[in-house]
């Protein structure tokens, strides 16, 4: 009669984010503690699956396998061996992975400069871990390229907003009332690839009109 | 609006992003019910660097081996696994690309064609390789790769 193990390991799966790519399991609250696991992973299509260094008999139920799953163009598999003190051990594996399909956006980081009549919104770069031949960062601009925009707006009162949408990095909300406080939110979005990040928010005041004092 | 441009061929009126929510709606049921994770049918030294010309050809091929062998052959299994929803929307957009593919059958175009051609054969002789009912299911579970390298062509 197979063993039913089961409960040594559960939800095998990776968390993406920026293309961040972490291996995330669990085990049922009552499996005993001191259970240990290794964690192995290869691309679709190939037959080897390779130990990941650094996630082998640990304790913890975690692994970043951002480097190893890190080219765009292929899908993975990662899968966990537990064994517990008893001598009892479970396999699982993932579902097919591809960070591009799977990885969630994080938000912007924006610099929201307030003047008298207008906000200013600068988006900054969002680095990934990816790098390129040379070492350099890719951003998601770089890997999203034309598919990527960025959706901005400032709340005026409850039931007024001003919007803008655009690819550049450089935004300004115009025809502002002076010395007056404004909500200014920017989500990132690629709807090619059905992605919407949470948005950024920033609180500003404009500045006050001192031309008649 | 988007279109796919497949070198000299235009196709309007698909949504690309619709392909693809119908798709990550089964993702995980088609794609775990192949465990044949050794073997992929759409490699990328098939895929890669497909010129403009060549496209049009094999993205034809492509489509009409899918509708014709692959969605043809999986529909029990869609209802089974109750993803009909899904396969009928990829089913229909594939079949409205494909209608509108025009690839010109002039004698220049030969020897682009042919490498069109001899680039689909290495899919289908993969895809002869597997038994059949693995084989059906793999190829139904990369439509992800198909869906990715068409991506190139949407602008």
């Amino acid at each position: 009669i197979a063993e039913d193990n089961s409960d040594l390991l559960q939800h095998v799966k990776f968390q993406s984010s920026n293309f961040e790519n972490i291996l995330t399991w669990d085990s049922r609250p009552d499996s005993s503690p001191d259970t240990i696991y290794s964690v192995q992973y290869k691309k679709y299509g190939e037959r080897e699956w390779l130990a990941k260094e650094g996630c082998q008999q640990i304790t913890r139920k975690s692994c970043n396998l951002t480097v190893e799953t890190g080219n765009l163009t292929e899908l993975y598999y990662a899968r966990v061996t537990a064994i517990d003190a008893g001598g009892r051990s479970a396999t699982k594996r993932t579902d097919r992975f591809s960070s591009l399909q799977h990885t969630t956006i994080k938000p912007p980081d924006v610099t929201c400069i307030p003047k008298m009549r207008s906000i200013q919104m600068i988006v900054h770069p969002s680095y990934t871990p990816i790098r390129t031949g040379n070492g350099h960062l890719l951003t998601l601009e770089d890997i999203f390229q034309d598919l990527l925009f960025y959706r901005l707006e400032l709340h005026i009162n409850d039931t007024y907003q001003m919007h803008l949408v655009g690819k550049k990095r450089e935004f300004e909300f115009i025809g502002l009332t002076p010395d007056t406080e404004f909500l200014g939110t920017t989500v990132i979005f690629v709807p090619t690839w059905s992605k919407e990040s949470a948005p950024y928010m920033c609180r500003v005041k404009t500045l006050p009109d001192l031309t008649w004092t | 609006g988007q279109e796919f441009r497949f070198g000299p061929c235009r196709v309007e009126g698909v949504v690309l992003q619709e392909l693809w929510e119908a798709f990550w709606d089964m993702k995980d049921v088609v794609q775990a019910q192949d465990n044949v994770t050794s073997v992929r049918l759409l490699r990328k030294e098939i895929l890669q660097n497909v010129s403009e010309a060549e496209s049009c050809y094999f993205i034809h091929s492509l489509l009409k081996f899918y509708l014709n062998t692959i969605f043809k052959n999986y529909h029990a299994k869609a209802v089974k696994f109750r993803i009909l929803r899904s396969f009928s929307t990829l089913a229909n957009n594939f079949a409205v690309i494909m209608s509108k593919l025009r690839p010109r059958q002039e004698n220049e175009m030969f020897s682009i064609s042919e490498n069109a051609r001899r680039r689909f054969l290495l899919f289908q002789g993969a895809f002869k390789q597997l038994d059949r009912e693995a084989a059906l299911t793999k190829a139904f579970g990369e439509m992800d790769i198909l869906l990715t390298w068409m991506q190139k062509f949407y602008q």
